[in-house]
């Protein structure tokens, strides 16, 4: 390679998104096609991509593994439910739990998950921790997809500012041969497929380098391991916890209830104003009447779909309105709940 | 100075905790106390008799020789975003300690480091080295204002470790709601909290507070107001019924104010990300949040940013996506509504103290609170403070020449002075009532209620010109216009329905361009037969106070007293104008008010329109009494938290500037009052075994009160349910002389002369009077009312 060419690249290199954001976009990208319930980041540092991930619908259960407690718990409370979560439950049960400990040691809480997300993680593990890594996540885990990102090597000459390693903590920096090497070894020896790929893509007339993240998708071979055989894997719990958020859901029975009641009561509230009113319209203020016209601005009103067969017709005796259950069943809302 | 940097470095302290404005909430640091000499010794009264009392207070304690260091941290070579100030910082855990609170610049820690000067190496991300220099700045006091600053972040760091959502500036449990489905309301407890410095002891204040939410989201409220409007009126009803209410968002933990609905945008419309590029709502929030937005036609809510009062940018928000919270003014209006939202918020003194006590427990169960407690060397007293109050005597009622007793526990003269002349009654000789068809037999029936209630108080009322017209404004003010003469004394419309419109023109005409008094009374009032006659009863007494009568009065032993009372209202709908109400007392028996107000105008401060006022109140006092007034209070209502130390810079040298320009030899004694109804404090009577509320007159001038000011709280009023809440007066300038328990006695006695309620209100009368006349100003006629009208009550 030209030496003065390669400088010059070292001036323009810059990735639209930032490479981080690829990456996790990348992961969300793989959530939306495989659709897991239960996911795990290894290394979720200050949580952003748990942060992230707790938006993806089909997630139920999320948990994050860090070895520094403290960079978990600066924004940690970004994982906590958000009051209109309250206010209206969703429809999905979603549990964070964040646990403080190290990705070389097994702890039953990591079992039974779909996807695990190791996002540059390897490149900070010791010697020591990286001979264990493929065996509490490739054996113990055992996860359906395990995804593993880690820098190209080959890839930092065309950096700025990049001496030896991209962050002084890591511990090596592998090229894609390494990493390929790696990964196909543990692939074979845990029973997965292993597919390779990355984000940070090459400039044009280099694509030799590669990518400037490394990514390796590893799906398991054999199928789900059943209940029985998880509970041969008796091992005792060696993460703490240091914090957990069960998101209210209409899953959970006292939210149903309470989101039942309120929409019914509700929208029985206005019909019985409807009916009400009507009764009183004729002696009502003149200037009101004239403004009843059909409406030109097209909401789309949620009572005004209603579908009210002619039998099931709610009516007023004295100073009650009664309202058929059948009507209050058919109102979309409540409806969709029940 | 260090002093104000010090301030500043902890106010990015409270900002990074999401509290919103750079503001001293608590006014600290306004010391008035210092400068009235009379006040040195002692501010406390000596009248009435004493009272055991528990308040919502709890002692701060602090191991002995507490203190709390202050460190300036520097980075070589200088290092710029926050995050990574702290992140380099923290790596020397093992140095500093797991304790600390940093705002990026300034270090608090619970212990001195060993040496004045500590440095520490670390290394960025780009392997760059940096030299962290951490330098003894300050040993803070337990009492010193920043140390006050730091309890308070200190606080809300617990109240957020129990989980407590932050919802504005208090915390709340979402855990366990309070559902009141019949109008999809939803009712959050927390709790409000101020440590501060007091009479004696630095005190943790706290008070149970309820968040109202609402179970829909801004879209759903849309549809409902299409559905009750109609398409005409819809974008007005919206505009009134959103602009200004605060909303929550699907997606962040923000609270944004709705300032404005963009009807020309929608979710499909594009803004401008930070990094320049364009982006359609739609898509953004499906990229970012994974949230579909389902109606495309919804229109989009502007939110204006702000930062140190100036806008910064304005954000734009999904109705689909935005919870409202709190009440708008129509349902404030709802009485059902407010009905059973009382229930669960109006809770009586043993409950609410109950409640608090929950929240202690809590803190005191929790071993991480305890544990952040115990690493800064702070505990709590978990038992409220308790000492003596004094419920001053109640004030007798005069009523021509005759005197009333009157229960002083329910605080109220009603059934005392039914049927009694009154001090100055006003003859109705010639006056207008006008009438929609409909409305005949109500206004016939009005008629004859007023025929019958009149005589006993000496009003002699005329037939009057009965005028029916058809229920529009219009004729309404066409009427107006042809039938009222310069004889008329009063106008009586009325009116089928609370439509503001309607109200608002008719009080318009009549406060400008032809400044007649008026009364409206809404139809449905005057409906039911069991009540009509006390309806009729405080028509007549409200008409005869429009029109300029007096109706009881107090022992007043101050001669020569002008007092005078201003109240603010701020528009939040249509230009936001802020609009100041002055009244001040005309006659001895302060039985009569003069009255002004001040529309400001832009770029200008309300206290320059003030100051006009107070020239034209001198003027007509010296009218009616030959003389000026040798002594002027000053009550003024309506300052805002942090706004103290505006008042006492500013507008009190304008008032003494205004009073100095009327005469080289005139020199009044004047006092003002800053009277604040909305405060933290609650009092509790220990009475046999239970809590009470304290009865009406009790006062409390110790404990409770701030070292550093002149001030006192009066519980005057009662209330039927819930605590009553005592009002707290700041005196902030006195060169009266008097003592502290004539001030406490006169701003009492003044609670009994709110003439639109027979009984004791819950602040002076001038303060209401000039809260009525911004509010009538403020709502429906938009600019200062007709010169006229101003010696008469004609704003009740």
């Amino acid at each position: 390679m030209d030496k003065n060419f390669q400088e010059e690249f070292t001036q323009i290199i810059k990735f639209e998104p930032p490479l981080y954001k690829q990456r996790y976009q990348f992961v969300k990208d793989l959530v939306e096609k495989y659709k897991p319930k239960k996911v795990a980041d290894l290394g979720c540092a200050d949580c952003s991509l748990l942060w992230m991930l707790k938006f993806c619908s089909c997630i139920e259960v999320l948990a994050g593994l860090d070895i520094c407690a403290n960079i978990m718990k600066e924004k940690m409370h970004t994982l906590s439910p958000l009051p209109v979560d309250y206010l209206q439950p969703s429809e999905r049960s979603l549990t964070v739990t964040l646990h403080h400990g190290s990705v070389a040691h097994k702890d039953p809480c990591m079992l039974g998950f779909d996807l695990v997300t190791c996002i540059e993680l390897i490149e900070h593990l010791e010697e020591s921790e990286l001979k264990k890594f493929p065996e509490v996540v490739f054996g113990f885990m055992a996860p359906r997809i395990v995804v593993i990102s880690t820098p190209n090597s080959e890839f930092n000459p065309l950096l700025p500012r990049v001496k030896l390693y991209r962050h002084p903590d890591h511990k090596f920096e592998w090229s894609q041969a390494q990493f390929q090497s790696w990964a196909l070894e543990t692939a074979r020896c845990y029973d997965y497929s292993v597919e390779f790929t990355g984000v940070g893509d090459p400039p044009t007339g280099m694509e030799k380098v590669g990518f400037c993240t490394q990514i390796g998708v590893f799906v398991r071979k054999y199928p789900q391991t059943g209940e029985s055989v998880q509970s041969e894997k008796p091992t005792e719990a060696v993460y703490k916890t240091v914090f957990k958020a069960v998101y209210p859901s209409l899953k959970d029975e006292k939210y149903l209830q309470n989101a039942v009641i309120r929409e019914v009561i509700f929208t029985a509230q206005i019909i019985k104003h409807r009916l009400m009113s009507k009764r009183e319209e004729y002696s009502d203020d003149p200037e009101r009447k004239s403004k009843s016209q059909p409406s030109m601005y097209c909401f789309s009103d949620d009572l005004g779909k209603l579908v009210v067969e002619k039998n099931m017709e709610p009516f007023v005796s004295g100073n009650e309105v009664y309202v058929p259950l059948a009507t209050i069943f058919s109102f979309p809302k409540v409806n969709r709940l029940c | 100075t260090i002093g104000l940097q010090v301030s500043s470095g902890l106010q990015d302290l409270s900002l990074r905790d999401r509290g919103g404005r750079r503001r001293d909430f608590h006014d600290l640091g306004v010391n008035t106390r210092q400068a009235m000499v009379h006040v040195q010794e002692s501010k406390t009264g000596f009248s009435g008799r004493m009272l055991k009392l528990t308040t919502n207070h709890f002692r701060l304690t602090s191991r002995p020789q507490w203190a709390l260091y202050q460190y300036h941290v520097g980075y070589s070579p200088e290092m710029e975003a926050r995050r990574l100030r702290s992140a380099l910082l923290f790596q020397h855990e093992d140095a500093i300690g797991k304790t600390h609170a940093f705002d990026g610049t300034i270090l608090f820690l619970p212990k001195k480091l060993e040496s004045k000067v500590t440095e520490l190496f670390s290394r960025t991300r780009n392997g760059e080295d940096v030299k962290i220099t951490v330098t003894l700045t300050n040993e803070l006091p337990p009492t010193s204002p920043t140390c006050l600053q730091f309890y308070n972040i200190i606080f809300r760091r617990l109240l957020k470790m129990l989980n407590l959502q932050q919802i504005g500036r208090n915390y709340y449990n979402p855990s366990d709601p309070i559902s009141i489905p019949n109008h999809r309301l939803m009712v959050w407890l927390g709790f409000t909290s101020s440590i501060l410095q007091y009479e004696e002891n630095i005190m943790l204040c706290a008070d149970v507070s309820h968040k109202v939410l609402r179970g829909e989201t801004v879209l759903d409220t849309m549809h409902s107001l299409h559905s009750q409007v109609g398409e005409e009126r819809f974008r007005d009803a919206c505009a009134k019924e959103l602009i200004g209410l605060i909303v929550l968002t699907k997606y962040n933990n923000r609270t944004y104010r709705i300032d404005d609905i963009d009807w020309d945008n929608n979710p499909k419309g594009t803004f401008r990300k930070s990094d320049g590029s364009e982006m359609s709502f739609v898509e953004y929030y499906k990229k970012q949040y994974n949230i579909e937005i389902n109606d495309s036609m919804q229109p989009v809510l502007i939110s204006q940013m702000k930062r140190r009062g100036n806008v910064q940018g304005s954000v734009a928000l999904i109705p689909e996506l935005c919870f409202l919270t709190g009440l708008t003014d129509k349902m404030r209006s709802d009485f059902n509504m407010m009905k059973d939202l009382a229930i669960h918020t109006r809770l009586p003194p043993e409950q609410r103290q109950r409640e608090l006590g929950r929240l202690l427990t809590y803190i005191q169960k929790d071993d991480n609170v305890q544990k952040e407690l115990r690493n800064w060397g702070l505990s709590f007293d978990y038992k409220s403070v308790s000492f003596t109050g004094r419920v001053v005597q109640g004030e007798k009622i005069f009523q021509s020449g005759t005197m009333f007793d009157y229960n002083p526990q329910f605080a109220d003269w009603t059934k005392e002075t039914r049927g009694v002349p009154l001090i100055r009654a006003v003859p109705v000789d010639s006056w207008l009532l006008i009438y929609s068809r409909r409305n005949y037999d109500v206004a016939n029936t009005l008629l004859q209620s007023l025929f019958k209630v009149t005589p006993s108080m000496g009003i002699r009322m005329s037939k009057p010109n009965m005028i029916e017209v058809d229920d529009r404004t219009e004729t309404y003010l066409r009427v107006l216009q042809q039938r009222v003469t310069p004889d008329t004394n009063i106008v009586v419309c009325i009116l089928s329905s609370s439509r503001k419109d309607k109200y608002d023109a008719i009080k318009k005409y009549l406060c400008t361009e032809c400044p007649i008094p008026s009364q409206c009374v809404l139809a449905r009032t005057l409906s039911k037969p069991q009540t009509i006659m006390t309806v009729a009863t405080k028509i007549a007494l409200q008409m005869n106070c429009k029109m300029g009568g007096e109706l009881w009065s107090v022992e007043i032993p101050l001669k020569q007293v002008m007092i005078v009372g201003i109240d603010c209202y701020h528009d939040t709908v249509s230009g936001k104008r802020s609009i100041a109400g002055f009244v001040a007392s005309l006659n001895q028996t302060v039985t009569r008010w003069f009255s002004r107000c001040v529309v400001q105008s832009r770029g200008q401060e309300l206290v320059d329109g003030i100051k006009v006022c107070l020239q034209t109140a001198l003027r007509n006092w010296s009218k009616w009494n030959k003389c000026l007034p040798s002594r002027i209070f000053v009550y003024r209502d309506g300052v805002g938290d942090g706004q103290l130390n505006t008042l006492v810079n500013y507008e009190v040298p304008q008032f003494l500037d205004c009073l100095k320009s009327i005469g080289t030899d005139y020199s009044p004694r004047l006092t003002v009052i800053v009277v604040k109804k909305r405060v933290g404090a609650r009092f509790f009577a220990e009475i046999g075994g239970g809590l009470r509320n304290p009865p009406p007159g009790t006062v409390v001038d110790t404990v409770v009160t701030r070292p550093e000011w002149y001030d006192f709280f009066i519980v005057s009023q009662t209330v039927k349910n819930g605590c009553v809440a005592p009002t707290h007066y700041n005196v902030v300038y006195d060169t009266s002389q008097l003592k502290p328990d004539h001030v406490q006695r006169l701003t009492y006695k003044l609670c009994h002369m709110y003439y639109n309620w027979s009984g004791i209100i819950r602040v002076p009368a001038p303060c209401q009077y000039a809260h009525k006349l911004a509010f009538l100003v403020g709502q429906s006629i938009h600019r200062e009312p007709n010169l006229m009208l101003s010696d008469r009550l004609y704003y009740l």
